[in-house]
């Protein structure tokens, strides 16, 4: 039980620290290739939805990638 | 295309909104703490703030569920609903003070993880007197958290109107966890029956409105299809049988018909094109066109016409939509006649 916890307590603290370091690039960059509505979004508006980025980052990130894709 | 996002979207009834809410949070938390006071005067600070908390959290959290079924039943409630994210997030925030305040309170003197001490500290999963009812506070607060985080309109968009709904769902999920947390929490200690009949009251209700809605709205729903069996509509295909810019055949009365979904619309033509009676519900829209699969002759789904200087004309026929179901009058209109197309919300 113990191991258990900690392994999936190690695996989510991974998870949301990979959210936060995509989150770091997503609101610079990114962002702005996933949805247009949000090129010329404020500051306010990115800090609101960094915690949400931590949290759905994998579905963001397969945004990113499909959209780059097609830019090209 | 869309505008800009904005953080909030705040405007003068808004702000009323917000304002009587943290006012009426206010009132809560104070009416309850000294409440609290005059029964237990030595209460600890900690303590009360954890009840305090959690009581407020939980009594939000009833007035949410309350605000969908009684808007189904009476539109009066209406603005309620209105700037209900506020109210959500509102309740996340409160009850994580009161979750903060537990962990430090019990679970971060020791040297483990204070987070995996919620699991650890009390291993009586088989016992239901003495059930880890943390645990089951633990979940709810994650998926509170999850619908907190993801109340924005940006999210709705990017995680996709489908999965932002299931996700918005789970709160169903969460009341059940809590409801359970208190029952076999506090209640398992607190002698006091007002508690349980104040929880049970509340189960009670929200299960009674929801019943409650549910019937209006079912049979809301029975009056319109009688309604449109009465006027000759056949329920012919669900909306999410096709798929966008292409079409489904029906034979309904005798009639080859081509079902098409375009740009949130539907729209149906006969199935027979003009030139050699290819099967235009084989094909797809192409430039805002039903184009025939076997020699790419055009026609508009609104009229079934041909783009000029083209003169064939299709009949055509009139469509409704009743929650996720195509309904279609077999009854041709004349040949390039422009029907209303039906319009897909998303409800
Ligand atoms: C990590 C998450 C959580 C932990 C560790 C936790 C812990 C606790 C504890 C220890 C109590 C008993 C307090 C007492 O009787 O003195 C309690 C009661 C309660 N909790 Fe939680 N909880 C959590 C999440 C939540 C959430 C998300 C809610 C949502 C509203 C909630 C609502 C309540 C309520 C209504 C009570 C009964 C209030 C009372 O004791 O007066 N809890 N919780
Ligand atoms: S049959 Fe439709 S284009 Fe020839």
């Amino acid at each position: 039980m113990e191991t258990l916890v900690s392994i999936i307590l190690t695996i989510a603290g991974i998870y949301l620290l990979l959210g936060l370091l995509f989150a770091i690039l997503f609101l610079f960059k990114g962002i702005t290739k996933v949805d247009e509505a949000a090129i010329d979004s404020s500051w306010g508006f990115r800090l609101l939805i960094l915690p949400g980025t931590i949290c759905f980052w994998p579905v963001l990130l397969r945004k990113w990638i499909k959209g780059q894709n097609k830019a090209t | 295309m869309a505008v800009s996002y904005k953080p909030v979207l705040w405007n003068r009834q808004k702000k009323k909104y917000d304002q009587i809410l943290w006012m009426g949070i206010a009132l809560i938390l104070g009416c309850f703490a000294i409440f609290e006071f005059l029964l237990h005067p030595t209460i600890t600070i900690e303590t009360l703030i954890i009840r305090a908390t959690a009581f407020t959290a939980i009594i939000l959290l009833h007035i949410i569920l309350m605000i969908g079924p009684l808007c189904r039943l009476d539109k009066r409630f209406l603005p309620l609903l209105y700037n209900r994210r506020h109210l959500g997030v509102s309740m996340f925030l409160i009850a994580l003070v009161h979750a903060a305040f537990c962990i430090i309170q019990f679970h971060a003197l020791g040297d483990t993880n204070p987070i995996a001490s919620v699991f650890l500290s009390n291993p009586n999963y088989q016992e239901i007197s003495q059930y880890p009812f943390q645990t089951l506070g633990f979940f709810a607060l994650i998926i509170l958290m999850l619908m907190a985080v993801s109340s924005h309109d940006f999210w709705l968009n990017n995680l996709s109107p489908k999965m932002w709904k299931q996700l918005h769902m789970s709160v169903y999920i969460a009341y059940a966890l809590l409801i359970l947390h208190i029952a076999l929490g506090t209640l398992q200690y607190e002698k006091d029956l007002f508690y349980t009949i104040l929880l049970w009251s509340g189960f009670l209700t929200i299960s009674g409105l929801h019943l409650v809605a549910g019937w209006k709205t079912r049979s809301q729903l029975r009056a319109e299809q009688n309604a449109l069996k009465q006027e000759g509509y056949f329920e012919v295909a669900l909306l999410e049988e096709i798929s966008e810019k292409r079409a489904k055949a029906v034979f309904v009365d005798g009639q080859n018909i081509a079902i098409f979904k375009y740009d949130g619309k539907v729209s149906a033509v006969s199935n027979i094109c003009k030139h050699q009676m290819g099967p235009l519900g084989e094909g797809k829209i192409v430039d805002g066109c039903i184009t025939c699969p076997w020699h790419g002759y055009q026609y508009y789904p609104g009229n079934g016409q041909s783009p000029p200087p083209f003169k064939e004309k299709l009949a055509t026929y009139r469509v409704k939509i009743i929650k996720d179901k195509i309904w279609i009058n077999p009854s041709p209109f004349p040949e390039g006649t422009a029907v209303e197309p039906a319009i897909i919300n998303h409800g």
